[in-house]
């Protein structure tokens, strides 16, 4: 659950894996902002609301002579839960949730899925979004769990989701010396740096 | 000093795979030209081409100290049958200088993943005295642990990890 620690390790810290706010920030510059390793942090992450003083914009709500004034202390109506962009809402809680859609329709999901586990048995380790590496997970002990069976019908049903035969077959070849002890939890996920791009949280998965 | 499962080394399996679990007690800086590394820090093997500067801690200019870089993963993750491949290798090294000051026996090579993405890491022992260590015949196939049960280097003393991949993307799909 480790993230990239961004300051330098210096002695004082290194002393203790436990990261302190103070010592992080006096180390940092002021303007950047970072994810910081915290173990009571967990997703999805809550974004604070910046200073309720600011005037709402009326295109949220009806023109008010209360708002127009700027009076303090007002908020907005949809303080009851945080706002991203974009209209998408984030709870703390995951009630009902049964599948990652990743924003995406049915078939086009299920494609990337299949790219995705099919990379990551081809080459061990991937980068991605958190939201796919932990979508993925299930795919990927799926297809290891398929591959400890070996049957032929286990086999066809692998090569019906992976992209490319040579993976499976050395899928099934090396599963059962590599994995053969293990009970599930094939995968390891580790957290990084969001993408400079978009800064979309990303993460590494491995096969473990 | 409390290594808990959020230590790095050990979330991204170099405690495991290369090391054993041990107590940090000196100070490691790697520096590549400006970009100092932390642990899975990702970098391009075009920023690598050269060896980094590497600052090490401690007080006692008579201690020595032991530089390690291996990469577990080679040829590729899903495959590490040449397990460890060895980059580099300095000895010699006296507390609270760098790499310019120790003896190099392994000259460093930069690291060319073909497959994957690679961890590379840099391990610092602690040498008993002064001593002469043999380079190994080949770089492929090394094993850390048996290296220090070697030499006598016994746990590291720091360590610090990136990974690496290819410059220009996986190389395709070949079916």
């Amino acid at each position: 659950m480790a993230a990239v620690p961004m300051a330098t390790a210096t002695p004082t810290d290194s002393m203790s894996r436990v990261w302190s706010m103070s010592s992080l920030k006096s180390s940092l510059p002021s303007a950047v902002t970072c994810r910081l390793p915290s173990p009571s942090s967990r997703r999805p992450v809550l974004i604070s609301s910046p200073s309720p003083r600011l005037p709402s914009f009326s295109g949220l709500s009806p023109v008010n002579p209360l708002i127009s004034t700027g009076l303090p202390g007002w908020q907005s109506f949809e303080d009851g839960f945080k706002i991203i962009d974009g209209g998408g809402r984030v709870y703390a809680m995951r009630h009902g949730r049964r599948v990652p859609k990743l924003n995406r329709p049915p078939d086009q999901r299920k494609a990337l899925l299949r790219g995705l586990t099919t990379q990551l048995l081809k080459h061990g380790r991937i980068k991605t979004t958190r939201a796919r590496a932990s979508a993925m997970r299930k795919f990927v002990d799926k297809m290891i769990t398929l591959a400890k069976d070996g049957s032929l019908h286990k086999r066809r049903q692998a090569l019906g989701f992976i992209y490319e035969k040579q993976i499976v077959h050395a899928l099934f070849a090396e599963v059962p010396d590599r994995y053969g002890e293990r009970n599930g939890g094939y995968t390891r996920i580790i957290r990084t740096l969001p993408r400079r791009g978009d800064n979309a949280p990303m993460a590494y998965i491995e096969l473990v | 000093m409390s290594v808990n499962n959020r230590d790095p080394l050990v979330v991204g399996g170099v405690i495991g795979d290369v090391l054993e679990r041990f107590t940090r007690s000196i100070d490691l800086r790697v520096t590549y030209g400006q970009r100092e590394v932390t642990n899975g820090l990702d970098i391009r093997p075009s920023q690598i081409i050269n060896k980094p500067r590497v600052e090490i801690g401690g007080e006692d200019l008579r201690n020595f100290y032991t530089l390690v870089m291996v990469d577990p993963d080679v040829p590729s993750p899903s495959n590490p049958h040449l397990r460890e491949y060895l980059h580099w290798l300095v000895t010699d090294i006296p507390a609270t200088t760098g790499t310019n000051f120790g003896n190099e026996i392994v000259s460093y090579e930069s690291p060319r993943p073909t497959s994957g993405i690679h961890r590379l890491v840099l391990v610092l022992f602690r040498q008993l005295g002064r001593q002469t260590v043999y380079e190994p015949g080949w770089r492929p196939q090394f094993n850390t642990r048996e290296f220090a049960a070697l030499y006598n280097l016994s746990l590291p003393v720091a360590a610090v990890y990136f990974n690496c991949q290819r410059d220009n993307g996986c190389g395709g799909r070949r079916t």
